[in-house]
């Protein structure tokens, strides 16, 4: 699995070897849920570039389906802003030379803020994001957390209140496929 | 007398920096708080990268919160003063549960040297984060019952860039980095709407069953964690219902002044109790244990040794004698 979710971010860096790229494309267009992980990288991809496009595009891996159709312009169906990146995910550190932080404001936020003026961003928005891969994760890549998203939801309350994040202790209800406790459901 | 100055130099530098480090973190959680917001942002935990994106306002009535996942299962949640909504499409459920009002400046206790035995705070200084001015806080645990913290927080707007959640040994186990982030925006009263409707859906409600005036401590505890890590104390329990159609149970919350662990006890009415033993989701490690025909659930941001010395450690409270 690690192999192939190297060679899926290389081809998203538009840097994966010719000799591999047979194999992988015949796997993708036999795999749906394969594709869907492309389009999933592809997102994540962009975000750490703060390319994200005003909508996202699902279609892109049908893109690259069509694309396998017609495999010697395959380099045609990816991108050429996708440059560096996503090397596998094994050890992988957020750095900020991996990134663009985009932070958009009005220089005097905090100080307007303060005198209690108005606060206004010159910066366009982010609105109308979709999603991209929205096919459930395999099991095998999920955790054995199963039933506990109840307690997690509960315990984010009292942990975001005396803790030390705010809203993110959210962030792993969002980013986390816990499996649904079928016993408990049964209820 | 020579030697004493710098002994002194030292220890006014060291104050001074925990007091630094402190106003920062004050800062960061005010503009977390107060500022309208909309960002995208990465999150790195077990090896696995998602995108989101979160969207903050602050009204007249309070705040209000939308997280969205922008890659895996299309989960969100929303957030304002009285409630938390977790839509769960790959469960096909939502879960509703009771917000709790947050103080205006949650992140660190007044109380410093409540923490300091168990937390060093230190201001590293100014890094670079893409082009932008960050100061670097560092909260480092003094043993191995918590994890440590690190903040980038932007000069300019004092809003947190990337925040790192750190093992026993130092290193990351959970990373958050904003890669684009718009303050101050005028924020649509559409943007803080659920993109799904739930329809079709499971709803789960969760609610507190007895709850004093003060949301503090209410009554008794039945059971009592004989081994709790130095520093945690009780803050407050509550019987709930964690799902509607089962009994009650028995919530205790213990933090240390920064991380928070929850015990809950209940009846175990369910052939299979789900997971058993221990669960880890980035920092979050979460364990479970039978005792007594009752069932455990240790969850929190705390090493998996805490968890699991907290969950086996729960016993039964012996009665009070009654006067």
């Amino acid at each position: 699995m690690d192999k192939l979710n190297e060679q899926l971010s290389a081809l998203v860096d538009d840097e994966l070897g010719e000799p591999e790229q047979p194999l992988l494309l015949g796997q993708l267009a036999r795999d749906d849920g394969l594709r869907d992980r492309l389009a999933r990288y592809q997102v994540i991809s962009d975000a750490l570039h703060s390319e994200l496009p005003h909508r996202i595009d699902t279609g892109f891996y049908k893109r690259v389906h069509a694309a396998l159709e017609q495999e010697a312009e395959i380099h045609a169906a990816f991108p050429s802003r996708m440059k560096t990146l996503f090397r596998p995910l094994t050890g992988l550190a957020l750095a900020a030379s991996v990134a663009v932080v985009a932070v958009l404001s009005l220089q005097s936020v905090r100080q307007q803020e303060k005198a209690g003026g108005p606060v206004i961003a010159s910066a366009p928005g982010v609105n109308d994001y979709i999603r991209a891969g929205n096919t459930p994760v395999p099991v095998a890549q999920r955790n054995n957390a199963r039933g506990l998203d109840v307690y997690l939801v509960n315990h984010n309350e009292y942990a975001a209140n005396r803790g030390m994040q705010g809203m993110l202790p959210y962030v792993r209800i969002v980013g986390q496929d816990l499996q649904p406790d079928s016993s408990e459901d049964a209820e | 007398m020579k030697g004493l100055l710098p002994v002194l130099l030292v220890m006014s530098g060291h104050v001074f920096a925990q007091d630094s480090a402190r106003d920062w973190l004050d800062e960061m959680s005010s503009a977390l708080q107060t500022l309208d917001y909309d960002g995208i942002f990465v999150y790195l935990h077990d090896d696995k990268l998602e995108a989101m994106r979160i969207i903050h306002r602050m009204d007249p009535g309070g705040q209000r919160e939308r997280l969205v996942s922008l890659t895996g299962s299309a989960r969100e949640v929303l957030r304002d003063d009285k409630s938390v909504t977790c839509i769960m499409p790959d469960n096909k459920s939502v879960m509703i549960g009771q917000s709790r009002p947050r103080q205006p400046f949650p992140v660190v206790p007044r109380d410093l040297d409540s923490v300091s035995p168990y937390y060093a705070l230190e201001d590293v200084g100014d890094d670079r984060m893409a082009g932008h001015t960050a100061r670097v806080i560092a909260i480092t645990p003094r043993d191995s019952f918590r994890y440590g913290y690190r903040f980038w927080i932007d000069k300019n707007t004092r809003m947190l860039l990337k925040s790192d959640m750190t093992g026993v040994d130092g290193k990351p186990i959970e990373q958050v980095m904003f890669t684009r982030l718009v303050i101050g925006t005028d924020i649509p009263a559409d943007d803080l709407q659920p993109s799904l409707t739930g329809d079709g859906y499971a709803w789960h409600r969760q609610e507190d069953i007895h709850r004093s005036a003060d949301n503090s401590v209410s009554g008794e505890p039945g059971w009592a964690v004989a081994k709790l890590p130095d520093g945690f104390r009780l803050t407050d329990f509550q019987h709930k219902r964690m799902r509607e159609g089962r009994g009650d149970a028995e919530h205790m919350v213990f933090t240390d002044g920064l991380a928070t662990v929850s015990v809950y006890v209940e009846q175990s009415s369910a052939e299979r109790p789900g997971f058993i033993g221990l669960s880890s989701m980035g920092a979050m490690n979460a364990y479970r244990a039978m005792l007594d025909g009752s069932q455990v659930t240790v969850v929190g941001e705390v090493p998996a040794a805490t968890v699991e010395m907290i969950a086996t450690s729960v016993e039964r409270r012996a009665e009070q004698p009654h006067d």
